[in-house]
């Protein structure tokens, strides 16, 4: 653990084999991934702190105990963002008590989602009122899960189609068309809420 | 944020927590796509038999039974075996989906080309004759099976609208026969100006199908005689009843 420079050069498929090898270098791939899954978590779900740290632990275990199955065709960031987002279904189904599985608490968030659905012209006025960063919140909360996700992907986290429908296990085309229904979806509701 | 990382290496050592092997992704893909392949092969055995038998449904029959031949069509349609092949393709994709690059493929491309590759397995199936030994199998090992066999003798046993099967139990004369059909009755068969398809000659405990007319009770005149299985599109004519002491 006192090489850290020469790890932070390495590959992500470099890392993958020296933990297979040695479970200790397994740290440098959790410390390079931990801060995007952990946010991930927060924008995916409305667990507390605690709930999301006991989250991210299973996630990076079930990685560690997948590693061997992991195929270098992929995306490694794909790969491990597929494993977080099956496990955040399974917590959903096992604890149905929440309403929603994705829920934005960030207002950031919701405000830069927003800039990127509607017009250019739109982003001041929204930034402005926080009454309408509220809005965004409750809109995108009531968008069907299958919206939410790609959603989330798409413009929180910044994932591309083909890398979504690696994490998503779907077809390019089908990504393209959910975000696109996400959108008018979305702009409808937003008229409702005379947002847009 | 560091203490995170720890407290996961340090479980992962606690728990003795280790990787898959790699031989253990090596069994669940090859398991996939062995799965994929059997549901291939099984629909491709259904359609190979559907095509067997509509094949051999013989639709130049459908005037003799006073349908059109859309009614003559959805008979005859193998539907027991299409909705095998449906089920199959069905367990197709979604092991195909469960493939390591499969989901990158639509559901429309994906069942597609199962059909059609299950449709072309079929017809090498058919053509090699395969399909038409697993219809047998079926029909004799499969209590409830109405293939081939039971549609030919609901067809070949309508007297009153000129179609008549059974075996030849004598040979009258050069131009009567008798046979008993498929329920046990017994006919006289008026044979004389009719033309026997293929390579068929009469003979006793041969099974024929017959087109003509009824004459009476128990009496029917045949025009066309066709071995019991096939057209008999091979050859025809008429033939002498007794070849050793007659020859065409």
């Amino acid at each position: 653990m006192t090489q850290k420079p020469s790890y932070e050069n390495m590959s992500d498929e470099q890392l993958v084999q020296l933990s297979l090898k040695d479970e200790n270098c397994y740290y440098y791939l959790i410390e390079r991934y931990e801060t995007k899954i952990l946010r991930y978590i927060h924008r995916a779900t409305n667990v507390n702190k605690e709930d999301s740290e006991d989250l991210l632990q299973e996630i990076f275990i079930k990685i560690y105990r997948n590693l061997n199955g992991f195929n270098q065709k992929l995306k490694f960031s794909s790969w491990i963002y597929r494993i977080a987002h099956n496990e955040i279904v399974r917590q959903y189904h096992k604890n149905k008590s929440r309403k929603t599985m994705f829920s934005l608490n960030d207002e950031d968030d919701a405000g830069n989602i927003l800039s990127q659905l509607i017009s250019d012209e739109d982003i001041c006025n929204i930034y402005e009122s926080r009454e309408k960063a509220t809005k965004v919140r409750e809109i995108l909360s009531q968008l069907p899960n299958k919206y939410q996700e790609v959603l989330v992907f798409r413009y929180f986290e910044g994932q591309s189609y083909k890398e979504i429908s690696d994490i998503l296990r779907k077809p390019p085309g089908t990504v393209a068309t959910l975000i696109n229904r996400a959108k008018l979806h979305f702009k409808k509701m937003a008229k409702r809420h005379h947002l847009a | 944020m560091t203490d995170i990382n720890k407290d996961i290496v340090r479980k992962i050592k606690e728990d003795e927590v280790r990787p898959y092997s790699r031989h253990y992704f090596f069994l669940k893909r090859s398991a996939i796509w062995l799965l994929f392949g059997l549901s291939v092969l099984l629909g491709s055995i259904a359609a190979g038999i559907a095509i067997f038998q509509l094949r051999y449904a013989e639709w130049d029959l459908y005037r003799h039974l006073g349908h059109s031949l859309i009614e003559f069509a959805l008979l005859v349609f193998p539907c027991l075996w299409l909705v095998i092949l449906i089920g199959f393709m069905g367990f197709a994709y979604y092991y195909f989906r469960h493939t390591e690059q499969g989901y990158r493929y639509s559901m429309l491309l994906i069942i597609s080309l199962s059909v059609v590759l299950s449709i072309i397995s079929g017809g090498i199936l058919n053509t090699i004759g395969l399909t038409e030994k697993l219809e047998t199998v079926f029909h004799e090992k499969v209590f409830f099976y109405k293939g081939l066999e039971d549609h030919k003798r609901k067809i070949w046993m309508s007297p009153g609208q000129g179609l008549l099967s059974g075996m030849i139990t004598k040979i009258i004369s050069e131009e009567k026969i008798q046979i008993e059909d498929l329920q046990g009755n017994y006919w006289i068969i008026n044979i004389s100006g009719s033309v026997w398809r293929g390579r068929l000659k009469p003979v006793e405990n041969q099974k024929i199908k017959i087109i003509g007319r009824m004459a009476g009770k128990n009496i029917f005149v045949a025009n066309e005689i066709r071995p019991w299985q096939g057209r008999g599109k091979q050859g025809g004519g008429r033939h002498s009843v007794c070849p050793e002491k007659g020859r065409r």
